[in-house]
This record gives C-alpha cells, sequence and structure tokens, in this order.
C-alpha cells in the first residue's frame, strides 16, 4: 500500500516536471543569428566587428570590472545556456568565473575543447610566462600573463582566433567573417599607425600599476614598468610593500601611477602624492572608460597616459 | 817569380771557385734578408691592424658597457627597434591544466567558552584547538559526457570519512543534470555548502540541529534549468537519508535493516535568481524533503538571499543578507532498554538564521547572525545565537576570522571566542553550487 503511494508520489513529480519542461521548452526564444557569449567587453566587441549581423552578442563582464573578480551570477548561466558560442580571452584570465558558470549551463557546445569555445589567445606568444607555479610568487596565470589585449597588434591575432572560431561554429558565414575580419585588421593597421605617434611621449616613462597587467602595452610603447602595489599578482598591498615601492619610486624617478579603473584610488592617490608621480586612470577592459569599443577604449587608454605624461613633472 | 806567376792564376782559380761555391749561399741570404725585411713589414702591418682592432673592441666594449648602464638605468624596457609585430602561431588551446584538480583545505580553530559543560549551548569543548577540517578535493572531467570529484575528509570531532564522492552528467540533453553517489544534497542555501566554505566560522546551529550538520547523502538527483529569461533550476532527489550527522534509525540501520522505495528520503527544490539592478540581486529557494513511510519526517525550508555587488572601483565593496528557516516534522521511535521499540512519538520543531555580512575591500568583511533553533526530538530545547564575525584575507587562498557567539535559551548561557585558519592549497573550488 505504501509501496504503491510512493510509486504515485514518485510517477506525479516525474508528470510534472516533464509537463514544466515541454511548456517552457516552448516558450525558449528563437533566434537567426548565432548566440555568442563573450566572458568579456573586448571579446565582445571583436565578436561584432567580425560577425557582423550573422552574430547576437552578449557580455558577462562590464569593462569597470576586474576580469580575476567577476561575480558568478545565475544570471550568467542563463546566457550560456542557450549560447552557439563563448569567446573568452584566455590564458586563464576568466579562472574566476567563466568555469564555474561552464559547469552549471549544461551546454556541451560551448565547453573547453568544444568548437563553440573560443579562446581568443590562441595566436597570442604569451609574456611573463612563469617558471614556477608557486603561490609564493602570488596568484600566477601558469599560461602567462593574459592581459595581451592592451596591445594592438594582439588584438589582431585575438580577431584572426575569433573569426576562424565563428567560422567553426557558423560555417556558411566563414566568407563573412574573413572579409569582416579583413576590414577590422584595416582599421587596426591605420589606428595602430597613429597610436605609434600618439604614445611617443610615453617612451622610458618610469610607471607603476596596480596590477601587473601593463606589461605588453608597455613592450609596445616603452613604458619602464618599475612596480605594482600588489605585493605580487592577486595579493593586497601590505604597509610594508607600499613602503618599498615609495622607495623604489622616489629612487628609480618614477613619473606615473597607473591605477587600472577596477582597483581602488587611494593607494594609488596616496602613493602619488608621496612620490611626486601623476594618478592616471585606465582601463584594462574595453568600456571601463565608457568607450564604445576596443580601438576607442586603447585610444583612450594612450591619450590618458599621453595626456598624464605631458602633465606630469620629470 | 814564376811561381808567384804560377800562384796567381791558381789564386785567381781558388777565388773563382770559392766565389762559385759560395755565390748560391750569398744569393740565398739575400733572398732571406728580403723575405725577412717582407715578413717583418707584414707583422708590423699586422700588429697595427691587431692595435687597431683592439683599439675598436675597446670601444666596442666601451659602447657596449655605455649601452648596459643605460639599459640598466632604464630597467631594460626601452625597445631600441620597434616591438617586432606578432605573425601569430596556434597554439594548442588549453583544456585543463590542472587535471585532475587536488586540492587540500587546512581550517584549524583556536576557541574559548564561558561554560565548558555538556549542559552548556552550542559549544561544551571548554578552552582548545581543533581541526575542524583537512579536506581533500579532487575533481576532473571524465569523458565528455560525465565529471566526477570527491571529498575525502578528516576532522578533529569526526575522524576521517568520504565526504562526498559523486559522478555529474555534463551532456544531457534538455537543461537535465544527473548526480549521483555520495554528496550534499541540494537542500536550502547552506546545508549544502562546505564547512570551509561557509561566511562563519561555523555551521548555523539551526542547520546543525535540523538537518544534522551538512546534508550529506547517498542517492540520485536531477536538476533541470528552465528555459526562460530568468535563472530557474529545480532539483529532484531520492535519498537513503539526508544529514551527515543524523542519527535517527534509518540512517543508521534503514527500517530494520532494508528499504523500500517509500522508506527513501525524497527531494524537490525550486530556486530562482533575479538581478534588480546591475548591482543589487535575489535569490530565493524553496526546499520540500520527505520520507514517505508512515510520514517518517517532512522538513520544509524556505532561502532568500539579498546582495549588492558593485562593478566598478568599489568593486570588492558589497552587502549580502541571506535569511534560512527551516520546519522539521519527524517520527522517533521510542526502545526500551533492551533497544525494541516500543512507541513512537512525533516532533514538530522548526529553526533558522539570517546573518548580512559587509564587504569593506578587498581584505575585509565584518558580519552579524542571529540564529534560533530547536532540538529534533525530545525537549524543545530552545537555542538563540548571536554572533558577530571578521574576516580578512591576506589573499585568495587564506583567510583568518575571529568570530564572538552569545549562545542563550532553555540551557545556561554561554559566551564563546574562535579564531579560525584557513588556507587553500592547490585549485581549490567548490563551484557553482558554492559560489
Amino acid at each position: 500500500m505504501a509501496s504503491r503511494s510512493a510509486s504515485r508520489l514518485a510517477r506525479r513529480l516525474a508528470g510534472l516536471l516533464l509537463a514544466a519542461g515541454a511548456f517552457l521548452g516552448s516558450v525558449s526564444p528563437a533566434s537567426a543569428a548565432l548566440r555568442v557569449v563573450a566572458s568579456l567587453p573586448d571579446e565582445a566587441d571583436l565578436a561584432r566587428q567580425i560577425g557582423g549581423d550573422r552574430v547576437e552578442v552578449t557580455t558577462i563582464a562590464e569593462g569597470t570590472q576586474d576580469p580575476h573578480k567577476v561575480p558568478v551570477k545565475p544570471s550568467f548561466v542563463v546566457k550560456l545556456n542557450r549560447a552557439d558560442a563563448l569567446v573568452v580571452q584566455g590564458l586563464g584570465l576568466e579562472h574566476a568565473f567563466v568555469p564555474a558558470l561552464l559547469e552549471a549551463a549544461r551546454n556541451p557546445k560551448i565547453l573547453a575543447g568544444a568548437p563553440g569555445y573560443i579562446d581568443a589567445s590562441l595566436y597570442v606568444t604569451p609574456l611573463d610566462v612563469p617558471t614556477s607555479q608557486s603561490r609564493e610568487q602570488g596568484e600566477l596565470h601558469p599560461l602567462g600573463n593574459p592581459h595581451f589585449n592592451l596591445d594592438p597588434e594582439q588584438a589582431k591575432l585575438m580577431a584572426r582566433a575569433i573569426a576562424e572560431g565563428l567560422a567553426r561554429v557558423d560555417p556558411a558565414g566563414a566568407a563573412s567573417y574573413q572579409e569582416n575580419l579583413a576590414r577590422f585588421t584595416a582599421v587596426l593597421e591605420r589606428k595602430i599607425q597613429e597610436w605609434q605617434q600618439l604614445a611617443a611621449p610615453l617612451r622610458g616613462v618610469k610607471a607603476v600599476s596596480y596590477h601587473e597587467d601593463m606589461v605588453y602595452l608597455a613592450r609596445r610603447y616603452g613604458l619602464v614598468m618599475v612596480g605594482t602595489i600588489e605585493v605580487k599578482p592577486g595579493v593586497p598591498a601590505t604597509p610594508a610593500h607600499v613602503e618599498e615601492l615609495v622607495e623604489t619610486m622616489k629612487r628609480e624617478g618614477v613619473r606615473l601611477v597607473i591605477r587600472e579603473v577596477a582597483y581602488e584610488a587611494g593607494l594609488a592617490d596616496s602613493l602619488a602624492e608621496r612620490t611626486g608621480a601623476r594618478v592616471v586612470t585606465v582601463s584594462t577592459l574595453a568600456g571601463g572608460l565608457g568607450t564604445a569599443g576596443y580601438v576607442e577604449s586603447i585610444q583612450a587608454d594612450l591619450e590618458a597616459l599621453v595626456a598624464a605624461v605631458q602633465g606630469a613633472p620629470r | 817569380m814564376r811561381g808567384s806567376r804560377d800562384r796567381g792564376p791558381r789564386r785567381t782559380a781558388l777565388c773563382l771557385g770559392l766565389l762559385l761555391a759560395c755565390a748560391p749561399a750569398a744569393t740565398a741570404a739575400a733572398a732571406d734578408d728580403a723575405e725577412v725585411a717582407r715578413l717583418r713589414a707584414e707583422l708590423a702591418a699586422t700588429r697595427g691592424a691587431l692595435t687597431s682592432t683592439q683599439d675598436e673592441l675597446q670601444a666596442t666594449r666601451n659602447a657596449l658597457a655605455a649601452l648596459e648602464r643605460r639599459v640598466d638605468g632604464l630597467q631594460a624596457a626601452v625597445p631600441a627597434t620597434p616591438v617586432p609585430t606578432p605573425q601569430g602561431t596556434a597554439r594548442l588551446a588549453p583544456v585543463n591544466v590542472d587535471n585532475p584538480a587536488i586540492s587540500f583545505v587546512v581550517d584549524v580553530t583556536g576557541a574559548s567558552a564561558t561554560h565548558a559543560s555538556d549542559g552548556a549551548i552550542g559549544f561544551p569543548d571548554g578552552t582548545g584547538f581543533a581541526l575542524r577540517t583537512g579536506e581533500l578535493f579532487i575533481s576532473a572531467p571524465i569523458d565528455p559526457f560525465l565529471r566526477g570529484y570527491a571529498s575525502l575528509s578528516g576532522s578533529s570531532s569526526q575522524g576521517f570519512d568520504i565526504e562526498e564522492a559523486a559522478l555529474v552528467t555534463t551532456a544531457l540533453p534538455w537543461n537535465l543534470t544527473v548526480k549521483g553517489g555520495r554528496f550534499f544534497a541540494d537542500v536550502g542555501r547552506f546545508p549544502h555548502w562546505h564547512d570551509e566554505a561557509l561566511p562563519f566560522v561555523d555551521r548555523p546551529p539551526s542547520i546543525d540541529r535540523l538537518i544534522g550538520g551538512e546534508s550529506k547523502a547517498e542517492g540520485a538527483e536531477v536538476s533541470w534549468l528552465a528555459p526562460l529569461e530568468q535563472y530557474v533550476d529545480i532539483t529532484g532527489g531520492v535519498y537513503n537519508t539526508v544529514g551527515a550527522e543524523n542519527t535517527d534509525g534509518v540512517n543508521r540501520n534503514g527500517f530494520f535493516g532494508r528499504r523500500s522505495f517509500n522508506e527513501l528520503t525524497y527531494l524537490v527544490h525550486p530556486h530562482g535568481y533575479l538581478d534588480l539592478t546591475d548591482t543589487w540581486n535575489t535569490e530565493i529557494g524553496a526546499t520540500w524533503l520527505a520520507s514517505p513511510q508512515a510520514g517518517e519526517r517532512t522538513l520544509y525550508a524556505l532561502d532568500f538571499t539579498l546582495r549588492h555587488q558593485p562593478g566598478t572601483s568599489g568593486f570588492y565593496q558589497g552587502l549580502v543578507w541571506g535569511t534560512e528557516w527551516l520546519w522539521n516534522n519527524q517520527r522517533f521511535a521510542e526502545r526500551d532498554d533492551t533497544g525494541l521499540i516500543v512507541d513512537h512519538s512525533r516532533f514538530q520543531r522548526q529553526g533558522g538564521y539570517s546573518y548580512l555580512e559587509a564587504f569593506f575591500g578587498r581584505r575585509y568583511s565584518a558580519g552579524l547572525r542571529l540564529d534560533y533553533s530547536e532540538a529534533l526530538q525530545g525537549l524543545v530545547d530552545r537555542e538563540r545565537m548571536a554572533s558577530l564575525f571578521v574576516t580578512w584575507m591576506p589573499s585568495e587562498f587564506h583567510r583568518l576570522r575571529l568570530q564572538v557567539d552569545d549562545a542563550w535559551g532553555d540551557q545556561p548561557s554561554n559566551q564563546r571566542v574562535t579564531l579560525q585558519w584557513t588556507a587553500f592549497i592547490g585549485s581549490h573550488s567548490h563551484g557553482f553550487s558554492q559560489r
């Protein structure tokens, strides 16, 4: 008797779930465009530039956020659940949120290694690849420094990886993606020439940043990075480290304190005040300074840096 | 005279002979002198060239030293020539650099309570140290359809145990996921969190008393993500029983050592999430858990969480308000001295907590928790606890937490101070469910 009632209960539950599934499945929105989720705004903008009308792009993180610490919100799971492709910057930059979201998204099309998982770092040669994985060195990225998006030359490679990834998911659009890639690359080439001229005053200027995320930009435009406000990557500043950094900045004649928009301003201001350097706020992600896309973001960062250098004491 | 004339030709002949004999040697000597002179000239020229080369080398060395000094001065960062444009060579896309991901958690406490007796509320141990958790956590994809994870845990109070060993599907259609094995059943919010992942030093007493610690269970769960614009998932589960420290007869022996379908425990847990604004969001869940055999146990739970998560320079700041309430209706056997069941008694008990935690920056947070609970069976034994907790994180993998508890109720009141020190070795993550 009791066994029969339990069976009835189980059948009712299963029936309820199936009915709900059938109903809710029918209300799932349909769209002809390829549904692309980008982990970060840079990848979102590049995917839009290359995908054109064939893609519908949504973003997980905002430009003002620290890409290492994006909160794992269930609303992102919904986006990923419906995605045809996921574009990530790669090199472990999104380790704090993408793996956990993918675990819950129930979408095998976009799992790492699947055709829909598009890694924008595919063609990038990473800098700062650690020789040791010891956390004594902070929260290291085992595959190398992932902030290559700040070097526009690397953006050409990112665009290439994204175009190939979109073509993999949507072979019918391959020609369109290649055409858009060529157009975007041409725009970048022209801007890169302009930016070389614009950023000329940065060459040889000594600077510190909050996080170790300026290496690609510094290499491209000749900034000399002397240290970071963080003790080590991912390890917040301690009073002893701040004192040491102040001494180093004075000794080296550091002129710029680069404060990434996602990080607190107080320490950067305090360092600048104590050393005579000038604080400049930049964004490591597109849109962080209120700009529209990748090209505008690089432009805004370089303009801010140059303006700070030209106004900074020597 | 004649003799002198005779000697003359002979002398001449002798001289000629000598001359003839010596001529090649004289010629050779003359040639050697020329060669020596030439070689000397060549040597001098080579020496000159060497000196010149040495001068050039020295000049080059000087230039090199000057460049090195300059480079040192510039911290080796100013490129003399434009940075080469990357040509782009495809690397193999990394799938998982930690396969399997392995971690070990060290979670130790030192605590002091004002009343060290079994009759005191909550924490009878007085003053002392404890290994709360030493947990080995392993997880990895198994194949394109499945991932697995295991948590092996030991502590001062509970010895060593396999807390979880479960398999989870990754590629089922219709947004379904199936989990099977031993795992923490999807009850409410905190009941299925590991101790070291909680925002407090201890598990809220209401959960400890009504669930029996974590919601540990052996069984299977099916979870379904609704295809809606908002996040809604529903979990259905079936287990032997639920609760790590649940001491009822079912957990120990089954129903007289065996189970039928209606003697298993069933669960339904719908759970939703809503972004109220860009920075405010909320989660709400409801749990129904029951063992149908003669109404053996029915538990209802509601959980609610409100978060403020700003996204810019105050990114690390924020606020969380979480609350959870549980109602448990359970039948317990009464046994005589020989262990025979002589009667059954039913107890309806409830409890819950509410907490507020503020994040002041990247390293600091502080909060307040209020908890009310009743005993699962027997006397009601009401217990109320107010707790203040402060957390300091030197890094993402290292945490110190101080908590002060004041407990009062039907038993003598008690106060406790606990310092918790937690560190994560390796690649630690409990994933989405304990975000």
